[in-house]
């Protein structure tokens, strides 16, 4: 059951740790179980019927717009994703795009949607968009970003020759893996915007919530000191319970 | 063992204790009119009426005078896409009473109205009304261009 | 469950439910759990509501759950208190859920929820794991349900977690009995589930190798200039030679020799 989650896990790595969500919440938010079996009684086979197919675009698996995006009613065709082995692009990197019209323009990422194999580049591959439009109002125009397939659409800049270069994973001599640009053997750093999640920009500028919160120097402090006894056993000592009754022996079979 | 492996009693063992339960209440408005002390909540199934006085007199500090308690099965129904019937989950509901002094109000959480709207809204609503502001201004000459106005 | 709960939760200097993802030290008071309100006949049933200020927000931003080696350096009393912060923490996230579905508005970051559960669950795996230790040194056993690798009434093999009795296996009857009489695992019957249970097994996996190859057909179709290596690295079972020939995996457009 373990092995069939991870090769069903659908949803990409770098978007669950943008959103800074637990894996559990992702998964129930935007799963559509309509029916499960009862847990825990013999006669019900762990059965569901969930719709199996999700269609993941821009919009992030946890919100409203992915759930009528995916409703009940709409089948939508399959989408092949081109294999990439491993991940490359990290928000904050500088791109240059090689497809459309902005083809030969550098820009920076601006979003990661691992799902679909896209990357959105702040500002470039847009398109004009009408929002708002009724029947006294013709709308505002809005320019939106296109997402870029990583495969054919982006190329990853060198900081050194500031070309598009080919890149790939190495290890550094401290065991430190990288990406070096195959042009020029330079390492591209990973860019700090990388660390950015939905609630904060760096984990140095999260604003903790003071009622909710435990703070890091009392999550931090150390109050453990090994004893021989059972929780249980240090649970009763230090509320003050006695009990000196032995159990009578018990059979498993 | 796991702390949820509630060992069998036989007369002269130490007394069951439960150090961590996994004993979940909600307090839900009450559907029907009730005494002002009377309290409704939606509980575990497992639990009995003593785990939801000493729970409440326990871990909340709650006087409680008398518990009531019944499962409501959930509702049977025709799935809406596809017809199957689905039964929905089987709730405990539990009335607790507190003693007659005490009374208890069901809090209304949504009271304080929110005044301001999303911004993105807010900015659509202002080139709204700018519109309606610039057809008025040139309601005589439609056929002029907009940068052309003074 | 009296004695129980006696003195747990008070005069604790008790952690809040939930710290953060970085290693910055916040240096902020330790907050101790007091049940003085404002409205005195509500009383402590105000423990099920959130704060009045987080009444009427629709952004609840709190910090992550706790991970399994911050709860590894706690004392058993403080893993204890703990417990007691994220059960009620827990039971006002399910009230203030309710009411929110009641009253059909979003309720705010329910993503709590499953920090809070997350955090529990890791509470539990800690004390499981220091009362297995204390049995491994002392008794040689872990202390854990036993648990039996079976082949069970319908020929599969299964682990069968033992139960506990009050009497041993041989003077219960009962027990023995009912066993003897499913226990016919060389029947006819078994014999024939077996069989069809393996088939049923074999068209899943049949069916899966087919639908890969269709898959990684419909690819070199999509993907022409498509890195082989990396393909055949996410298909091993697949024959990447064969696939190229079919006629499923040739585009519309002329090839390339």
């Amino acid at each position: 059951m373990r092995i069939y989650n991870f090769l069903s896990k659908k949803v990409g790595e770098l978007t669950i740790k943008y959103s800074n969500l637990p894996e559990s919440y992702i998964k129930r938010s935007y799963e559509q179980v309509y029916w499960k079996n009862p847990k825990g009684y013999p006669q019900y086979p762990a059965a569901q019927i969930a719709r199996k197919n999700y269609r993941f675009t821009t919009n992030r698996p946890w919100t409203m717009q992915f759930g009528r995006q995916n409703e009940r009613t709409t089948q939508r065709k399959k989408v092949f994703l081109e294999p990439i082995g491993e991940w490359m692009y990290f928000k904050g990197d500088r791109v240059e795009i090689l497809v459309g019209r902005d083809k030969g323009k550098q820009g920076i990422v601006s979003q990661v949607i691992q799902e679909r194999n896209w990357v959105i580049v702040e500002g470039l591959n847009t398109h004009l968009r009408v929002v708002g439009k009724d029947k006294s109002f013709p709308g505002i125009t809005v320019q939106s970003e296109a997402p870029l397939l990583v495969t054919t659409g982006v190329k990853l800049v060198d900081p050194e020759t500031l070309k598009a270069t080919d890149v790939e994973w190495r290890y550094t001599e401290e065991g430190e893996k990288v990406r070096v640009s195959t042009n020029s053997g330079r390492i591209i750093p990973i860019p700090k915007a990388a660390q950015e999640t939905v609630d904060y920009k760096s984990r140095e500028l999260y604003m903790e919530n003071p009622d909710k919160d435990t703070t890091a120097a009392v999550a931090n402090k150390i109050t453990f000191a090994p004893k021989l006894q059972t929780f249980e056993m240090d649970i009763m000592e230090s509320m003050g319970i006695k009990e000196d009754r032995t159990p009578a022996t018990t059979y498993w079979y | 063992m796991s702390t949820r492996w509630y060992p069998l009693y036989q007369r002269g063992n130490p007394q069951l204790r439960v150090f961590l339960p996994n004993f979940w209440m909600k307090l839900v408005r009450s559907s029907v009119n009730q005494l002002p002390n009377v309290v409704q909540f939606h509980c575990s199934m497992e639990m009995t009426k003593h785990d939801i006085k000493n729970y409440l007199e326990k871990i909340y500090n709650i006087p409680v005078v008398e518990v009531k308690t019944r499962i409501a099965m959930g509702k049977f129904r025709k799935d809406v896409g596809k017809g199957y019937i689905v039964k929905d989950d089987d709730i405990k509901f539990a009335y607790v009473t507190l003693p007659k002094t005490m009374k208890f109000e069901f809090p209304n959480i949504f009271e304080k109205k929110k005044g301001d709207t999303e911004d993105d809204m807010k900015s659509l609503d202002e080139a709204k009304k700018s519109f309606k502001g610039f057809i008025q201004r040139n309601k005589d000459r439609s056929d002029v261009p907009s940068w052309f106005t003074i | 469950m009296n004695f129980l709960f006696n003195n747990i939760l008070r005069n604790a200097a008790v952690i809040s439910y939930r710290s953060h993802n970085s290693l910055k030290l916040y240096i902020t008071a330790i907050q101790n759990i007091t049940y003085i309100h404002t409205t005195s006949k509500h009383n402590n049933l105000m423990d099920f509501f959130d704060n009045k200020k987080n009444w009427n927000e629709t952004n609840i931003r709190v910090g992550r759950a706790w991970r399994l080696d911050e709860l590894r350096i706690k004392s058993n009393t403080d893993l204890h208190k703990l417990w007691y912060v994220l059960l009620k923490e827990r039971n006002m996230l399910f009230t203030m859920e309710h009411e929110c579905n009641r009253k059909v508005r979003l309720f705010p970051n329910p993503e709590r929820i499953d920090k809070v559960e997350e955090s529990m669950n890791n509470i539990e795996t800690v004390v499981r794991e220091r009362n297995t230790a204390y049995y491994t040194l002392e008794t040689g056993e872990t202390g854990e349900r036993p648990v039996e690798d079976v082949v069970n009434l319908f020929g599969l093999p299964e682990k069968y977690p033992k139960n506990e009795y009050i009497i041993p296996k041989f003077m219960n009857t009962r027990w023995v009995k009912s066993y003897l009489e499913h226990g016919y695992i060389n029947s006819l019957a078994v014999k024939k589930f077996y069989r069809l249970y393996q088939e049923k097994l074999r068209s899943i996996k049949r069916n899966e190798r087919n639908r890969n190859f269709n898959h990684v057909q419909h690819l070199l179709k999509r993907f022409p200039d498509m890195d082989l290596e990396k393909l055949q690295a996410e298909y091993p079972e697949v024959d990447l030679e064969k696939a190229k020939r079919t006629k499923k995996a040739r585009g519309h457009f002329l090839p390339k020799y």
